[in-house]
């Protein structure tokens, strides 16, 4: 797979981290241990994370730091995620959010 | 100028200039720091006391010509990417300019570069005479040669040899288009959407103030706008603006939306006493 995180950075370091394996609408994929679950995504190139409700227009990254709530999607089951700012964890079952999201069961 | 665009005019740089005397001795920082903000690493940095230290962390730093020996501790640790040394003392008819350089590959010595102004124009060539790696602080520093009559004006550098050798990136130069002149919304166009979380765009938001709604909380009762996931984060500040110009009040007289707890979306779960991270 094409790498696309940053590897040479002039003052940030990136280390490797361990795998940390997840779905994105049922296909397997693989995240790095301190990676969001949308920097897991932008990693495996998925760059829309969801649809706006009513205009239908794609949505992805904006603010990148849990403002602007371009990124929600669907995380477990639970709706309205906030993936930029979202730590990753092994197993999590993430989807595209098209609507403005249904409530799980409380 | 300087609120408007970025970029410091000749007449508030030549404050900052030292003495001719003292320019014409050797080496000496310049800092373009220009506006009071919570910042002080340069302060710290002078292992000569060049640089008075900060009695509020808010103040513009002060330098002394006398006891700066040009050395590039400051230029290295400025968050702010401010500070430049400039050498007018070498002869010949050249000078030189130092300055911090994040950017990979580095240019290698006795390179020639574009030199760029502080509009990002360029300006001539340069010669690379001196690269400090940046081991501490991790900001590399550049030297450069240039013309003395554009140490003043040459504040970065363009190394297009290096675009040339990664195609996809002189691609991506090339497709990225000229950004505009001005950020003021009064010349953005009617179908930009203002409510990302709601759709609404800058059409809707005027045909509101014509129609005499001029409180932003007006407009986000009618238009949504402001009461998505993101509750006016990104667009309040827009429609205000937009308030201001299309009825010529001050800025700071248009009252913000009314913002009420929780200021972040929280699931219902919380609130029944569930979860209480």
């Amino acid at each position: 797979m094409e790498n696309r995180r940053i590897t040479d950075h002039p003052i940030l370091d990136f280390s490797e981290g361990e795998v940390i394996p997840f779905t994105f609408d049922g296909k397997p994929m693989e995240g790095r241990s301190g990676d969001t679950i949308a920097s897991a995504l932008h990693a495996n190139g998925v760059k829309v994370l969801g649809y706006h409700f009513k205009t239908k227009r794609p949505r992805g990254f904006y603010c990148a730091i849990g403002n602007c709530s371009s990124c929600l999607m669907v995380v477990n089951g639970q709706s309205n995620v906030r993936t930029c700012t979202e730590p990753l964890l092994p197993g999590m079952k993430v989807e595209t959010q098209i609507d403005r999201g249904v409530p799980d069961d409380v | 100028m300087l609120e408007k665009t970025g970029i410091a005019t000749r007449e508030q740089i030549e404050k900052l200039l030292p003495s001719p005397g003292r320019r014409a001795e050797g080496p000496y920082a310049v800092m373009e720091c220009f506006q009071k903000i919570p910042c002080n690493p340069c302060s710290t940095s002078c292992a000569f006391h060049a640089i008075l230290p900060m009695d509020d962390i808010n103040d513009i730093p002060s330098v002394t010509p006398d006891k700066c020996t040009g050395c590039g501790a400051c230029a290295a640790v400025c968050p702010g990417l401010a500070i430049f040394i400039i050498d007018e003392s070498k002869g010949g008819g050249t000078g030189t300019v130092t300055l911090p350089y994040e950017f990979r590959p580095l240019p290698g010595i006795g390179e020639t570069v574009k030199a760029v102004n502080r509009a990002g124009e360029v300006v001539g060539d340069a010669v690379v005479t001196r690269v400090l790696p940046g081991k501490k602080t991790k900001t590399p520093l550049v030297t450069i040669e240039v013309p003395l009559s554009l140490v003043h004006e040459v504040r970065f550098i363009r190394c297009e040899a290096h675009q040339e050798e990664d195609p996809s990136v002189a691609d991506t130069l090339r497709e990225i288009p000229a950004p505009p002149q001005t950020a003021d919304i009064g010349e953005q166009d009617d179908e930009v959407v203002i409510c990302r979380c709601e759709g609404v765009t800058l059409r809707e938001i005027r045909d509101l103030i014509r129609e005499g709604y001029t409180t932003v909380d007006e407009i986000k009762r009618i238009s949504r706008a402001g009461m998505g996931p993101c509750q006016a984060r990104t667009c309040g500040p827009l429609i205000a603006a937009e308030i201001a110009r299309m009825t010529g009040e001050p800025l700071g007289s248009v009252a913000p939306s009314a913002h009420r707890a929780p200021v972040k979306p929280l699931p219902i779960e919380f609130f029944l006493g569930g979860d209480t991270e």
